[in-house]
């Protein structure tokens, strides 16, 4: 077919109207929408960070490597920005910094604790921030019943839309260029104890919203917002009313009703099976469990859910009727694996759990896959069963379960120490995934505490604190980095910290990067654990690293600002950390 | 003449007006200020109540049978085995804290508070505590408005619950930058 000189001529008017829009538009207004699409295939634009945990399968692996074990002697510092949210609220004196950044063709996007949501210009090799949103999180309302800090771990982005939570409970779509709220909903009820800390999952047109408040006496879901109809589609209680699983929530206080089950780590998504995987956490009372006896379904758990309808698939629980307050609302990281010693390839969810434990299950049925401990000591349980994935001295018999009886803090033994303490072996700090040498890095609270029991009133009272007795420091904590192997299960590394581990990891081709809470940013080399480079950002570190490319150059960036529980409610155990000073700082790193 | 007998009706209308300043704040109303600095409300809560928290279960100040200077007692000392942080710099240095000295409290001492409260904040705090928490029952809304003012939501579960909406709408969001 040959053109016509008409059509011919048309054809280059049209190209020059194409060129002209171009050029008025200009790098920094073209539309880019990250579609359903570009975040499903996340992984192939390496030079961006469009998803919280980097992809759906929560890896948080880059294939970038100018930064590699060879050259990563001459990162620095590249720029650095100031940023706010640090003020007091509720029972908090200050907001601290715990997102990973989104970056987008040379842009990025983070929120600080009261939930502000900033977009930064990188091109040029520095900082200029384009603009910021301030939700006006309701500063009382929300920290008052935030059990954990003024945290917000982060945004998500969908079409021309950045979406954000709030401390006080919204959602929030936000116009990518023009930073003007389109629209905000309110998720998450502080008058019942709840607030939400986590990212939301942007997956297709629905956003998934966790709820935090296990220490107020909430009754934990999730909820998925449609971002075309601002209408909520589905909710699904982690305790499900007029289920099987409440045959698990016995005793006369009706305890399933504030029996916690909270769901405010951002979970992650298998798109061959449209399902989700999300970690719920501890039942309430936390330290009371003869409170509520039975296994407390499905608190302590990984759940698989079907995306569209919020149906539970599969729940598999790691810590029945838990007197500790281990959580499993930790990521799963989903791998395939080559099987060991010749067997088939397997599809797994990795959780490295609050007990101490780092697990597998196969992600298509729930089914225990193996167990390792990651911890230096660990004194709650003997092991876990080979078979059934449960610790050794679970009987699904007893209403109470009674662990190790010495560590396990009970009415009858109101003062124990517990290994690993309460916060875990690891808590919301991510952990990361390299898919080339199956290897998993977790970012570990080497640990012990003390619980006191003490009994609850009946009914737990709305905004009330409800823990059943609480923590205290037994002894110092400390850190490591500790790697396993995805394939035998077994740990093959440990790199040891001074201090716990409660920012999260970065992995690189040859690298591993991680912050610690004296401020100190680091890198590994992923297979030796020996430390290669380290810089003293001089603040909190308690955020993870991520990595992204403008203009063809690899940085690193990371947030610093003291901020979580751990200067509020686990200092003692950390003496040295009790000089760190509130702050708010971006950090950017290059060669 | 006209002009002067109204700037004398202005001058005397000026010294009638009732006077614009309040009177003088109270040590009570000081103390408040203290109470929130000092961040006595991170464990004790905006009422007192006290109750659970990460750190242990603070003490309910509502319920105290403490008199004022058994408070500021306390609050200068700390309380030994307990999270109760001590507030002053000297605190075990000559006896005036329960009559023990540094080596008495040795294994035990309290917490350092991260905030240092001269004489007169710790008698001003005190003084706080005893005229609007010590006594005063389960915390309602009238001490919650007094304490937050009305422009958050931190009051409405002390509200009756009406079907459906707060009596604040969702805040606005605004934005800066381009």
């Amino acid at each position: 077919m040959t053109m016509t000189s008409r059509s011919f001529k048309r054809l280059r008017l049209l190209a020059g109207v194409a060129a002209i829009s171009m050029m008025i538009a200009g790098p920094g207004r073209a539309a880019d929408e990250v579609t359903a699409a570009r975040l499903l295939g996340a992984n192939q634009e390496q030079g961006n960070w469009l998803l919280h945990h980097k992809d759906y399968g929560a890896h948080r692996f880059s294939e970038l490597n100018q930064i590699n074990k060879d050259t990563v002697k001459n990162l620095h510092v590249a720029f650095t920005m100031s940023l706010g949210g640090v003020e007091g609220g509720g029972i908090w004196t200050h907001g601290g910094l715990e997102a990973t950044p989104l970056a987008e063709n040379g842009f990025l996007f983070f929120t600080d604790g009261w939930g502000s949501v900033y977009k930064v210009d990188t091109h040029g090799g520095h900082g200029k921030l384009v603009w910021k949103m301030d939700p006006k999180t309701d500063h009382d309302w929300a920290g008052a019943v935030a059990c954990c800090g003024v945290d917000n771990r982060g945004v998500a982005l969908w079409n021309n839309m950045v979406v954000s939570h709030t401390l006080d409970g919204r959602l929030i779509a936000t116009d990518k260029e023009t930073g003007k709220v389109a629209w905000q909903r309110q998720v998450a009820d502080p008058d019942k104890g709840e607030a939400v800390t986590g990212a939301p999952l942007v997956v297709k047109n629905l956003a998934i919203t966790g709820v935090a408040g296990g220490e107020y006496g909430i009754r934990g879901w999730l909820a998925a917002t449609d971002l075309t109809t601002q209408k909520e589609v589905w909710r699904t209680y982690t305790i499900p009313e007029g289920e099987e699983a409440m045959a698990s929530w016995g005793g006369p206080n009706n305890a399933a009703a504030s029996g916690g089950g909270p769901t405010w780590v951002t979970g992650s998504y298998d798109p061959a099976s449209n399902t989700l995987f999300w970690g719920t956490g501890n039942p309430g009372p936390d330290w009371n469990n003869q409170y509520r006896p039975g296994d407390n379904l499905h608190t302590d758990s990984t759940i698989a859910l079907d995306l569209d309808t919020g149906k539970m698939k599969w729940a598999f629980q790691h810590t029945p009727n838990d007197p500790f307050d281990y959580d499993s609302v930790a990521e799963n990281v989903l791998v395939d694996v080559p099987g060991a010693n010749g067997a088939p390839p397997r599809k797994l969810a990795l959780e490295a759990d609050r007990n101490g434990i780092a697990y597998a299950v196969e992600r298509d049925t729930g089914k225990f896959a193996w167990a390792v401990p990651f911890v230096k000591q660990l004194t709650w349980t003997a092991g876990i069963d080979p078979v059934t994935g449960k610790p050794k001295e679970y009987d699904p018999k007893k209403q109470v379960q009674v662990y190790n009886v010495s560590a396990t803090p009970s009415e009858q033994n109101p003062v124990a120490i517990i290994c690993p303490g309460n916060m875990g072996g690891k808590n919301w700090p991510p952990t990361a995934f390299n898919p080339v040498s199956n290897t998993w890095y977790i970012p570990v609270i080497e640990s012990c505490n003390k619980i006191t029991v003490k009994a609850e009133p009946s009914q737990n009272k709305p905004r009330d604190w409800f823990t059943g007795g609480g923590p205290s420091a037994s002894q110092r904590i400390t850190g490591s980095v500790t790697a396993i192997d995805a394939t035998t299960g077994k740990v093959t590394g440990k790199h040891e910290t001074p201090y716990p581990m409660l920012g999260g990891m970065l992995a690189t081709p040859d690298l591993v990067f991680a912050g610690a809470p004296d401020g100190e940013m680091f890198a590994l080399d992923a297979k030796t654990l020996d430390k290669l480079w380290s810089f003293p950002t001089g603040g909190g570190l308690n955020a993870p690293p991520m990595t992204f490319t403008v203009d063809g150059k690899q940085y690193i960036a990371v947030l610093v600002g003291l901020g979580g529980a751990w200067d509020k409610w686990f200092i003692d155990s950390t003496p040295d950390l009790k000089n760190i000073e509130p702050g708010s700082m971006l950090y950017v790193f290059a060669l | 003449m006209k002009f002067s007998l109204n700037a004398t009706a202005l001058l005397m209308l000026a010294f009638s007006l009732p006077a614009m300043a309040t009177e003088p704040a109270t040590s009570a109303d000081v103390g408040k200020l203290v109470y929130e600095r000092a961040n006595c409300v991170g464990c004790h809560k905006w009422s007192g109540v006290g109750g659970g928290g990460y750190g242990g279960a603070a003490l309910s100040l509502r319920a105290t049978s403490l008199d004022k200077e058994q408070i500021e007692e306390i609050v200068t000392c700390g309380r030994p085995t307990t999270g109760m942080p001590h507030f002053t710099n000297d605190s075990y240095k000559d006896g005036k804290c329960y009559g023990m000295s540094e080596d008495d409290v040795k294994d035990i001492m309290p917490p350092a508070a991260n905030v240092v409260l001269r004489r007169r904040e710790i008698d001003e705090v005190a003084d706080y505590v005893i005229a609007n928490i010590k006594g005063k029952g389960e915390p309602g809304l009238s001490d919650c408005v007094a304490y937050f003012g009305d422009t958050s939501r931190v009051c409405d579960i002390y509200r009756p619950k009406p079907a459906g909406a707060s009596r604040h709408a969702m805040p606005t969001p605004s934005t800066t930058g381009q």
